[in-house]
């Protein structure tokens, strides 16, 4: 339990974008990447909270190498919404 | 056994839900079981600790205890393993102790703790000292003293006074102490209270064992702690939480709990004396005794046993017995110490004492210290060695000292 953040699978070769976030999300979550669909709303249906957002966020930042603030994060009406922001983020790279 | 009315009138707290996680048992019974037996101490070597060749190489871990079976993914990700044993203890308790509804501005949570996430950030410094900002952004919270008493908190709601006590290997039994004051200042009728620590890393132990306070019994970890042994040669680490639900008596009986016994006494004061060593007179140690038997409007001579703190160094024990000694005025009853069977789990031994203790007294039956075969302290107090005494229905008395002088006794009596 030393270092809880580190992905599950920390290399994002082979895997698309809303894959990793997918499963970055329902890592922090302690849920299932099923669970975790494009229209799912984190504060709504999860209750998450600002620092599981920085958690996920700093696990997206070390697994697809762009910076990502909570900001961009809570900007987001949904994962789908997410996923297109962060899309748009990584494509500027 | 009733106990007589409090002698000032004072509200009453009985203990009405126990919860544990120990190196003998996830369950008081298994504990009991395995402290009445005293076969040996439940240490075993460490794979970590024997891999990095520390100067100590074997502990009392608390075997695996099933966190995810009580605890969400989403919280075991946030917590540490001393936070992840106090929930699942104060989980069984509060559930032993089927509570009821009540305001939850009336349930509070008292815990006590000698080392805490010290561990975690500990191994946060070793996985992250490199980059820093690399680390957990819940590192702070996983690591805090009071992490587990506002887990707690949270879990039931309660709204409560919601304090974490830290006073080294006291901590447990000021922890319940001060959780009773609560009860009869009439600021809670609840308090969910008891201890816990889990430090079990080469740098912990080498800390211990740098100021020769721990067992280097490498070899023999079963016979390690030898609590008033002469060949005892310094305590052996434990892990574990113990949780217990303490309500108000009168609460507790119209609802019609199942009553543990009273928490009768409570008292706590400072040799102020050394940082580590304990007064070799025991002067403070004996009042802190004597205020704990006044404290439940008793005298000396109504004690049936004394569960020691005995932790098998070789200045505690000599200490304590002196102190015993002086407390009882050379009357003492018999003593006990069950970290021969447990090892010391530090935040969390005071609590699981006092548990076993007020279960042992209503059960009129002292559990014998294991390892014991030569006593240097026979002198001054009857410790009970080989099998487990008789004694008649009574209150016990059980100590808890820690470093920087810190003494804490509860008097408990069994029965409602």
């Amino acid at each position: 339990m030393t270092d809880p953040q580190a992905p599950s699978t920390p290399d994002a070769t082979g895997r698309s974008l809303a894959d990793i976030v997918r499963t970055t999300i329902a890592d922090v979550l302690g849920t299932t990447p099923d669970e975790i669909s494009d229209s799912t709303d984190l504060e709504a249906d999860h209750g998450v909270d600002s620092l599981e957002l920085m958690a996920v966020g700093a696990q997206l930042e070390r697994a697809l190498g762009v910076q990502i603030s909570p900001e961009d994060l809570m900007r987001a009406d949904n994962v789908g919404h997410a996923i297109a922001l962060l899309t748009e983020r990584t494509a500027d790279r | 056994m009733t106990p007589p009315p409090d002698p000032a009138g004072r509200v009453r707290a009985v203990v009405t839900g126990i919860g544990v996680r120990t190196p003998v048992g996830n369950t008081l019974d298994e504990v009991v079981a395995a402290v009445m037996a005293a076969a040996g101490t439940a240490a075993a070597p460490v794979d970590v600790l024997v891999a990095q060749r520390a100067a100590v190489r074997f502990a009392c871990r608390v075997p695996e205890f099933d966190p995810e079976s009580t605890l969400s993914l989403r919280e075991l990700r946030q917590i540490d393993r001393p936070t992840a044993l106090a929930l699942c203890a104060a989980v069984d308790a509060v559930r032993d102790a089927e509570l009821p509804p009540l305001p939850p501005e009336r349930v509070g949570v008292h815990l006590g703790a000698g080392i805490g996430g010290l561990p975690t950030m500990e191994a946060t410094a070793l996985d992250h000292g490199a980059d820093p900002m690399g680390m957990p952004v819940h590192t702070v919270p996983r690591t805090m003293a009071n992490s587990a008493a506002a887990r707690i908190a949270m879990r039931y709601g309660f709204l409560g006074s919601c304090l974490t006590h830290t006073t080294a290997c006291a901590s447990g039994t000021n922890a319940v102490g001060e959780a009773l004051r609560r009860i009869r200042h009439g600021e809670l009728d609840a308090v969910v209270t008891g201890g816990f620590d889990s430090a079990i890393t080469t740098i912990m132990l080498s800390g211990f064992a740098r100021m020769r306070a721990l067992s280097l019994r490498n070899d023999d970890p079963g016979r390690a702690s030898r609590p008033f042994d002469a060949d005892r040669d310094g305590f052996v680490m434990g892990e574990g939480a113990a949780l217990l639900v303490l309500e108000r008596r009168e609460a507790a009986l119209a609802r019609g709990a199942r009553i543990y016994g009273e928490v009768a006494g409570y008292a706590t004061n400072s040799d102020a004396f050394h940082i580590a060593a304990p007064h070799p007179e025991g002067t403070a140690a004996a009042a802190c005794m004597a205020g704990a038997i006044a404290d439940a409007g008793l005298r000396p001579g109504d004690i049936g046993h004394v569960n020691a703190h005995g932790t098998a160094t070789r200045l505690n024990d000599a200490a304590e017995a002196t102190a015993v000694d002086r407390a009882f005025a050379g009357q003492a009853p018999p003593v006990t110490s069950i970290k021969g069977v447990t090892g010391h789990l530090i935040g969390g031994s005071g609590a699981l004492e006092a548990a076993v203790a007020l279960v042992c007294a209503g059960r009129r039956t002292v559990p014998p210290v294991a390892n014991l075969a030569r006593c240097t302290e026979a002198d001054r107090i009857d410790v009970v060695a080989g099998a487990p005494r008789r004694v008649a229905l009574a209150p016990v008395l059980s100590n808890s000292f820690g470093f920087g002088g810190q003494n804490a006794c509860l008097v408990l009596t069994p029965g409602t």
